[in-house]
């Protein structure tokens, strides 16, 4: 028995497409029917696409739009100050300095490094995770309040980098901690990382904090 | 000098009100310069070359989207707009223009968090499985 989603039928953004209703109807019948074991076989092209994203979705009505502006002040606060804890491992860590210095000059977006896990946002990790550093890496991403994000900066922390065969390095900060954005490089150039942040803050702007107890439909 | 307050004054004269304000947004600097062109997707590009701009801070530009980003440029006047090149796309002969009789699908933003975002798959088989833990019977 094939389950469709329960806003499958109901969604009113996108307009079903024909191919779509006669799914849906396909989908009611065989719910009715006698033999609940008798499996629907769906094509997977009549299968629908265009599902919105949570973050494409338009305000539908007047507590979406109320909802929607607390959400924009919401994210607008925490983009604006954006104060990573640095966990700085390797050659990646001297790029990140670049980053705070007087050419990229990070204060200018709000962000200031804390030396603190538990008054920081954002961790980037920078450089090479070994497995003897692991257990603190996640010792201080715990101690990190939430909301909190993850940048992964370097070929070593997004998979182990030319370290990925070593026996006492994690292939990927990832097997220890969620990642919200990868920084590809070796090590990244300062504006790399820039663009990482500026994506992260992209990122915030299209979260939806109020959805998480609230949902019109 | 290239930040004094009489520059500013001057500049914000110059460009009026509402490009002030839009320069504040988004540069976070008064400049005053010539509009050299507009690329494709409506971003404008300017230059002040003549005046007392700082080293590498001539050229710039004002975006047409409101949550901009790099990636929205198109690729030539971002490569002028980086001092790769001196001649801006638009004032290029047609010996060095490019004409290409299958239009490219263009991407005029950086597809991450929309549904354009890259997805990486595999496929290969998986050389390794999962562990799953089995505990054995105590004899």
């Amino acid at each position: 028995m094939i389950r469709l989603p329960s806003f499958a039928a109901s969604r009113s953004l996108v307009p079903l497409r024909p191919s779509q209703q006669a799914l849906v109807r396909t989908f009611s019948a065989s719910t009715s029917a006698s033999k609940p074991d008798k499996q629907v076989v769906v094509s997977k092209s009549a299968l629908p696409k265009d599902y919105p994203l949570p973050s494409e979705r338009k305000p539908q009505n007047v507590i979406d739009y109320a909802m929607t502006t607390l959400d924009a002040i919401a994210n607008w606060a925490r983009q604006g100050s954006f104060w990573p804890m640095t966990f700085g491992l390797a050659c990646c860590a001297v790029e990140m300095m670049h980053l705070s210095g007087p050419r990229y000059d990070q204060d200018r977006v709000g962000i200031i490094f804390r030396a603190s896990p538990r008054q920081s946002d954002i961790m980037i990790v920078a450089g090479t995770l070994t497995n003897k550093m692991a257990p603190a890496l996640r010792q201080v991403y715990d101690q990190m309040p939430e909301p909190r994000w993850v940048l992964s900066m370097g070929s070593c922390a997004n998979g182990g980098g030319y370290y990925h065969y070593s026996y006492s390095v994690v292939r990927g900060c990832d097997r220890i901690v969620p990642v919200d954005v990868y920084v590809p490089g070796c090590p990244p150039t300062s504006e790399a990382l820039m663009y990482g942040i500026l994506q992260l803050q992209k990122k915030m702007r299209l979260q939806k904090i109020t959805r998480l107890w609230y949902r019109s439909r | 000098m290239s930040s004094s307050i009489i520059r500013t004054i001057r500049n914000a004269y110059r460009i009026g009100f509402k490009e002030y304000m839009a320069q504040m947004m988004t540069i976070g600097d008064t400049k005053a310069g010539t509009l050299v062109g507009v690329d494709r997707f409506g971003n404008k590009f300017y230059e002040n070359k003549d005046e007392d701009e700082i080293h590498l801070r001539t050229r710039w530009v004002m975006y047409k989207e409101k949550y901009y980003d790099v990636s929205q440029l198109e690729p030539g006047w971002h490569g002028w707009l980086g001092y790769l090149v001196d001649t801006p796309p638009n004032a290029l002969d047609a010996a060095h223009t490019s004409v290409q009789k299958v239009p490219k699908p263009m991407r005029i933003h950086n597809g991450t968090g929309t549904p354009d975002a890259y997805v990486p798959y595999s496929t290969v088989k998986p050389k390794f499985q999962s562990w799953t833990p089995t505990i054995k019977e105590r004899v």
